[in-house]
């Protein structure tokens, strides 16, 4: 009886031994990975900061400015003058009154069943 | 001793069992004094490590601190005016260094700026960090771990950058070396709160939230060209400007020349054109005599005390006596001049006559409440006090009123001007964004919506027939007005009429007033020989150009029709 125990006890051990060791390295391996995670979203994160840096700069009006004044005469840019503003209310109204002969020839052609834009495109 | 030599025989009572008992009880005491040492050595040396402390700081300073990072600084539309970039930082650990000759020589392959000397001190000893050099390029960086030499290391460091180079250097200031804001909004960031963040650990490595400023980067850029276009065109030693949201009281534009650039702060205290510390913000922190645009403020005094009306006639035919000094006009039409054309011919006799009808007490009380005799509240650090008497005797209360005699800033100039055209209501100026409805909050009513409307005449008035015709003639359409100030500047101990100081104080769009604006220019020359060397044709047109470009940027449209101006004018003079 004692005997059987011990064995039970030893083999218990024994699982129990092997166990705790794979877990401490496992541990240990999840451990490294993430530094070498953090190792990574760190550069990565630097990089970042130097792209952004990048982007903001070449963003700026003091950088576009300088490509501006060297197309300037190639492409004609002149700062925009102040007749060169207009408004809603400045345009001309719509010029002449809507053709009703030609709208009523299109509706009477529809009420026949006749569809005009079906026409043309089925003899394309 | 006698017992042992008389050779007494030893008689053993104990059976052999309690002698075998006796042995293991020996045994068992055995091992349990050698657990206790074993444990007590365990427990000792736990107790040892705990106790240690590790010496975490980088030459006195936190290891947490040098990675300290700061937020971003973003302009009104959210385009980045600072920003934080990671950069590796090369440091060594002397004690594990092997060969420092080795060391010494590969390292100078690579950085070759590195005095040798100075290098190999360095390297040598037993300590723990030193600094070999701060702030390097993620290339370098690979470059010197190709080189495989034991004891070196990075640390990787928040670096300050400022993308839009020199065009905002004096609203953004600079940081050191340790990322501390040392001017500027940074410095000023750093004393409102970020310093205390740092410390307790907030913000450290992490990204944190932007700081939106309530400068606009594009009106910026206009305002930093067409002054750098100014220095050339008019031979000026120095310009500046700034401008301001009436309403809100938000600067949108700040500008000083020379200046400085804010990723190279050492050059600040570079000499330009020879002269020492010419660098200096003069928008806060210098103060000026600002001539004629002071008569602004005496009308605007004068007129809202009612005692002067705008209808009022003023004897402008012979100068003012003061003891031997007569003060005399600079465009004297020498007759009887109405309120408007005092302001519209800039008569320094009308002018005079105005305030000493106001009375020179009022007209310093006047003085205090919009201000004038203190430092504006601003965020910015570089300040200075402006110069005004407590009490004024006649002829200092004359000179005054046309702007000479006292000194402010032009930062003063700006929040008054916007304060006259935004119906009376002052508020202090800041760098930050601000709502009109928390503006409101701060508002502070200094002369009367009435006053204001007529001062708003006034400026409109002075640019369509006054002196102010430079400047119109360029931002035609925009309803600008304004007034110029040409001031003599002090040589040695007399003023000096061929050196001079430009000032152009003005407000737009005049039918709805959203922006004012001063710029000042140091020194002009004349641009050709047909122009003149009054404000009017530097200072003016420097704001009429300005105007020009970002107005249309501000979401304000041009409009021609002479209604608007017609409407401005008020109903006594109609």
């Amino acid at each position: 009886m004692i005997k059987m125990l011990n064995a039970v006890m030893v083999c218990t051990s024994l699982v129990g031994l092997v166990g705790v060791y794979a877990l401490k390295y496992s541990v240990e391996d999840i451990a490294s990975a993430k530094v070498a995670l953090e190792r990574k979203i760190d550069r990565q994160e630097g990089d970042l900061s130097l792209l952004k840096a990048d982007w903001s700069y070449l963003n700026q009006p003091a950088h576009v400015a300088p490509i501006v004044a060297r197309h300037q005469e190639a492409l004609a840019l002149v700062p925009t003058a102040q007749d060169q503003f207009g408004r809603m209310d400045n345009l001309p109204m719509r010029p002449a009154a809507p053709d009703t002969a030609a709208l009523d020839a299109l509706l009477s052609s529809l009420d026949a069943g006749i569809d005009p834009i079906e026409q043309l495109i089925e003899a394309n | 001793m006698a017992i042992i030599t008389e050779g007494a025989e030893t008689i053993s009572l104990d059976g052999g069992r309690k002698a075998r008992g006796n042995l293991t009880k020996a045994r068992i005491r055995w091992v349990i004094v050698a657990l206790v040492l074993v444990f007590g050595t365990v427990g000792g040396r736990l107790i040892q490590l705990g106790a240690t402390v590790t010496d975490s700081t980088i030459e006195g300073i936190e290891r947490d601190v040098i990675t300290a990072s700061r937020p971003p600084v973003l302009d009104r539309n959210g385009l980045e005016m600072a920003v934080d970039i990671r950069v590796p930082s090369l440091f060594a650990e002397p004690r594990r260094i092997i060969d420092v000759e080795e060391a010494v020589q590969k390292l100078r392959t690579v950085l070759p700026d590195l005095n040798e000397d100075w290098l190999r001190k360095r390297l040598t000893g037993d300590k723990g960090f030193v600094w070999v050099k701060r702030e390097l390029t993620p290339a370098i960086e690979e470059k010197i771990f190709q080189l495989g030499i034991p004891g070196l290391d990075f640390v990787t460091e928040s670096k300050r950058f400022y993308p839009s180079g020199q065009e905002a250097s004096h609203i953004l200031g600079s940081v050191n070396i340790d990322n501390q804001g040392t001017m500027g909004i940074e410095k000023h960031m750093d004393d409102d709160s970020l310093a205390l963040l740092q410390s307790i650990g907030l913000a450290r490595g992490n990204e944190m939230t932007p700081v939106n400023l309530a400068i606009d980067l594009r009106v910026q850029h206009v305002m930093y060209e067409t002054l750098q276009d100014a220095l050339v065109r008019y031979k000026a030693i120095a310009a500046a400007g700034v401008m301001m949201d009436v309403k809100t009281g938000e600067i949108v534009a700040l500008a000083s020349l020379p200046d400085f650039d804010p990723n190279n702060p050492s050059t600040l205290f570079q000499d330009y054109n020879g002269v020492k510390n010419d660098r200096f913000n003069r928008i806060t922190s210098g103060i000026y005599e600002l001539g004629s645009t002071f008569k602004t403020v005496t009308l605007a005094g004068a007129l809202d005390s009612g005692k002067v009306r705008i209808t009022d006639q003023f004897d402008a035919r012979f100068g003012v006596r003061f003891g031997r000094f007569t003060i005399d006009d600079f465009h004297g039409k020498h007759r009887v001049l109405s309120v408007p054309e005092v302001y519209k011919y800039s008569s320094n006799i009308g002018t005079i006559k105005i305030m000493q009808q106001l009375g020179k007490d009022d007209f310093r009380a006047f003085l205090g409440r919009i201000g004038m005799d203190k430092p504006v509240p601003f965020e910015l650090p570089e300040m200075r006090k402006p110069k005004v008497p407590d009490k004024f005797s006649e002829i200092v209360a004359a000179t005054s009123s046309f702007g000479h005699g006292l000194s402010v800033s032009p930062l003063h100039m700006v929040r008054a001007v916007a304060a006259f055209v935004n119906d009376g209501n002052m508020v202090p100026p800041t760098l930050y964004k601000r709502s009109e409805a928390d503006a409101r909050q701060l508002y502070e009513q200094v002369i009367s919506p009435g006053t204001s409307a007529e001062i708003r005449y006034l400026m409109r008035l002075n640019a369509l027939e006054g002196s102010g015709t430079q400047m119109n003639k360029l931002a035609n359409g925009y309803r600008v007005g304004g007034k110029t100030g040409t001031a003599e500047k002090v040589v040695g101990r007399t003023y000096s009429s061929d050196k001079t100081f430009a000032v152009f104080a003005s407000a737009f769009p005049l039918d709805n007033p959203r922006y004012a604006m001063v710029i000042i220019v140091d020194e002009p020359q004349d641009e050709n020989a047909q122009s003149g060397h009054t404000a009017g044709w530097n200072a003016g047109q420097v704001t009429g150009r300005v105007v020009q470009r970002v107005a249309p940027m501000l979401g304000i449209a041009p409009d021609f029709s002479e209604m608007l101006d017609t409407s401005l004018v008020p109903v006594e003079l109609r």
